[in-house]
């Protein structure tokens, strides 16, 4: 059941009327429904893994439990151990089996011992990645004493399960969730037509502009050797505004529909593309995930608060994590090493915290000198889209060979010229309003009902008008 | 919360007014088409005796105003370039649907191209768009997963990027359509030297797409219930005959007739009157167009 299909298009209204009109009275109850429609969400998806989601919430659970009980500091230790094992061997087995085991086989080839392997048939669990990251936080919170283990199994369940962020996030903490599923939730009329402004926009995001620049991106990347230097530059950007409309526009429409049911989940995105170096970018792309590895990987291995060596590793590890969690293809990894590159120098010298605000924060158009350090960064983190985007590593050189040369310069025979107004558009709309939390929130803060309106329905008629009959699934779900 | 509930119904009924100024859009972009002949057929206005359905084949090498002169029997030509027989089928369905009955069809195969998967030959789906704002199209591009099933409410989801063109189509120079639906073509692009291709062919069963021999199948059976007589044509081309194909498109036909062009005519051996290896040149198609006249008359077909 995607986001953007009518199946949810009528599950949604079901369960919120329920929900406020039904179960009004009681949190408990509420939270009961909603977990149970989050399952009855996630079996729609695949019925199979079902059981995977509920042993990893029950194991979670308990050993969050022992931790908490234990009295030696050695039992602790063991339950997060053990927890923590479990549940890396489950995302181990179901995402990267495949790849250990014929990277194994690889490398023994090349001292010449052949090897004979057992791929696995497996279809990866749909949000494994993120629910694992839930019960590893909630995990480490719990043995680093930052939260008491959850007594409430139903609220615990829904704080790894909530539907809107099952499958693709945002990576919730359980600090900053559990707390606002333990209490009474009323409606909020602001808090709820933000969430459909947030919808809107995060539909638009995928429909009109990740969809759209998919048909061209994917057309250009699947026969990159028929174009020219420009016209693969064009691929790679349209690429880049592909994977972010895609990705922020299901993290719109998770956000949006969660303030619905009274709950704020974590921003996920924030401009990214306004970005002035590659450090603001980290700090306003897949924000859930970046800090993420912040707290549970770079900070307890030291982050930047030793040797230069050990930050300059620190850095590279959580790179290369990142990378890894995507997916396991090497392609993943450069793609995480290329960020780690470009963040370093920054990070050396000082200057990674320097754009901290918002840009022209206080004007309508930046000025030439933060313009070129938007388009400046925005060039590298195209670049490293590409190897993001390619099937192979010698896909992606190949790629950049033939995208850096003298046909560069030359006029790209793919300009749809439909889909470059509708990124004009975009752009504009987001620079407005990237004052806010995503940008049509801009609009609902508009004194005049007429202005808000008009601007909602053009934005619905172009969401419709480009809206694809087969359902276009989020990039996102792959990982 | 009533408020909230409120702003969203009142919202939903502001769109749903707003929505309908789209039909402008869609109402407007058939009039923008040079090729009128679908929307002929989808407002009744195509009552003739003889149809001819095909693909470019049938477009430019057959004039359907030769043969209505020649035969006396009103006749129009509804072959698509560029079409499939499944798009052929969807014609002939829509013809019957809101046409008077032919007597006779003409329906000229691709040989040797017919049952396979052929990039060339498609289903016209941009022959369909500009037309959406008719409900049998919009049905039939839901069933083909072009649209939901929100098209029936919202003409936003019924619209097409290419209805927003202000721009009339304009008629091809080398193969203008004519007032018979006929695309003969006019003169040769470039001067180029066709070579006649004469090696012996041989036809496999392999890669047959079972939609396209459904679609064949079905072809026959409404000529049949509806009392219309079929006849297949097979018009000349630079090259050698493919009797491997043919063998294998007379197991899938019934008792209908079938019409080979006269294979020992010298002038289908003339690149003079080719515009390239399988489509005539006018004056090609005036010596095809009146062999078929010819054996429609000597066999009576369509009294």
């Amino acid at each position: 059941m995607l986001f953007n299909s009518l199946d949810f298009a009528l599950f949604l209204p079901v369960v919120f009327v329920l929900y406020w009109f039904v179960l009004d009275k009681s949190y408990s109850k509420q939270n009961f429904f909603l977990l149970v429609s989050s399952y009855f969400f996630y079996a729609c998806w695949d019925i199979r893994f079902l059981g995977l989601l509920l042993f990893s919430t029950a194991f979670d659970f308990f050993a969050a439990a022992c931790i908490q009980n234990a009295q030696k500091a050695a039992i602790k230790k063991f339950w997060l151990y053990t927890s923590i094992a479990a549940n890396i061997t489950f995302l181990g087995f179901f995402k990267y089996y495949n790849f250990f085991a014929v990277s194994a086989q690889e490398s023994l080839s090349l001292i010449g011992i052949s090897v004979p392997i057992y791929l696995l048939q497996v279809v990866l669990p749909v949000g494994i990645s993120f629910y694992t990251f839930h019960g590893l936080s909630y995990i480490v919170d719990v043995y680093k004493n930052r939260i008491e283990a959850e007594k409430d199994l139903i609220a615990y369940g829904l704080f790894v399960s909530y539907f809107p962020l099952l499958v693709a996030g945002p990576i919730e903490r359980a600090t900053h969730l559990l707390p606002q599923l333990k209490r009474e939730r009323s409606f909020n009329y602001v808090m709820a037509a933000s969430g459909m402004y947030q919808i809107l926009w995060g539909l638009f995001k995928k429909i009109v502009i990740a969809d759209q620049c998919a048909v061209y991106a994917n057309a250009i990347f699947n026969d990159s050797s028929m174009y020219s230097g420009s016209t693969l530059l064009v691929g790679a950007v349209f690429f880049a505004f592909q994977i972010y409309g895609d990705f922020s526009g299901y993290s719109d429409i998770a956000l949006g529909v969660s303030k619905l049911f009274g709950i704020e989940l974590l921003q996920n995105f924030s401009f990214p593309y306004f970005s002035r170096d590659i450090a603001e970018f980290w700090r306003r792309w897949h924000i859930s995930l970046s800090s993420w590895f912040k707290d549970y990987v770079y900070i307890p291995l030291g982050g930047s608060k030793r040797s230069v060596i050990i930050t300059i590793r620190n850095v590279f590890i959580i790179f290369l994590l990142s990378g890894f969690w995507h997916g396991a293809n090497w392609t993943f990894i450069v793609w995480g090493l290329l960020h780690a590159l470009y963040f370093l120098p920054s990070l050396l010298l000082g200057s990674n915290r320097t754009n901290m605000a918002i840009v022209a924060e206080s004007r309508t158009i930046p000025s030439l000198k933060e313009l070129s350090q938007m388009l400046f960064t925005f060039m590298l983190i195209t670049v490293a889209w590409i190897f993001f985007r390619a099937s192979s590593i010698e896909d992606a050189v190949g790629y950049c060979n033939k995208m850096i040369s003298s046909s560069l310069f030359s006029v790209p025979t793919v300009r749809p010229t439909y889909l470059i107004l509708l990124l004009i558009f975009f752009i504009l709309v987001e620079w407005w309003g990237r004052r806010q939390k995503f940008a049509l929130e801009q609009l609902r803060l508009q004194d005049k009902q007429f202005v808000r309106w008009v601007g909602l329905a053009f934005i619905l008629l172009l969401t419709f008008i480009f809206n694809s009959p087969v359902e276009q699934k989020f990039i996102y779900f792959q990982f | 919360m009533k408020r909230f509930v409120k702003h969203c119904l009142l919202f939903g009924l502001v769109f749903f007014v707003l929505d309908k100024g789209l039909y402008f859009f869609l109402n407007q972009a058939p009039n923008l088409e040079i090729d009128k002949r679908l929307e002929y057929m989808l407002e009744g206005k195509m009552n003739k005796d003889i149809i001819i359905l095909g693909s470019s084949r049938g477009a430019d090498n057959i004039l359907a105003k030769q043969i209505e002169q020649q035969t006396k029997r009103s006749t129009y030509n509804l072959s698509y370039p560029g079409s499939d027989i499944v798009f052929h089928d969807f014609i002939l369905k829509a013809l019957l649907q809101y046409n008077s009955k032919p007597k006779l069809i003409l329906l000229v195969i691709d040989n040797p191209f017919l049952f396979k998967e052929e990039q060339t030959l498609t289903f016209r789906l941009d022959r369909l768009y500009p037309l959406s704002k008719y409900n049998y199209i919009n049905a039939e591009l839901i069933a083909r997963g072009e649209k939901n099933y929100l098209s029936w409410l919202f003409c936003a989801a019924r619209i097409n990027r290419s209805n927003f063109t202000f721009k009339t189509v304009s008629n091809s120079h080398l193969n203008p359509i004519d007032n018979w639906g006929s695309m003969p073509f006019l003169k040769k692009e470039k001067q180029q030297s066709l070579k006649f291709i004469n090696s012996n062919l041989t036809y496999t069963t392999r890669g047959e797409l079972e939609a396209k021999i459904t679609a064949f199948k079905s072809m026959q059976k409404q000529c049949k219930s509806n009392g219309i007589q079929l006849l297949y044509v097979f018009s000349p081309a630079y090259r050698a005959f493919d009797i491997s194909f043919y063998n294998r498109f007379l197991q899938l036909v019934d008792e209908q007739s079938v019409l080979v062009y006269n294979k020992w005519d010298s002038r289908y051996q003339n690149e003079e009157f080719y515009f390239d290896e399988v489509h005539l040149l006018k004056t090609g198609a005036e010596i095809f167009t009146n062999e078929i006249s010819t054996f429609i008359q000597s066999k009576n077909v369509s009294k």
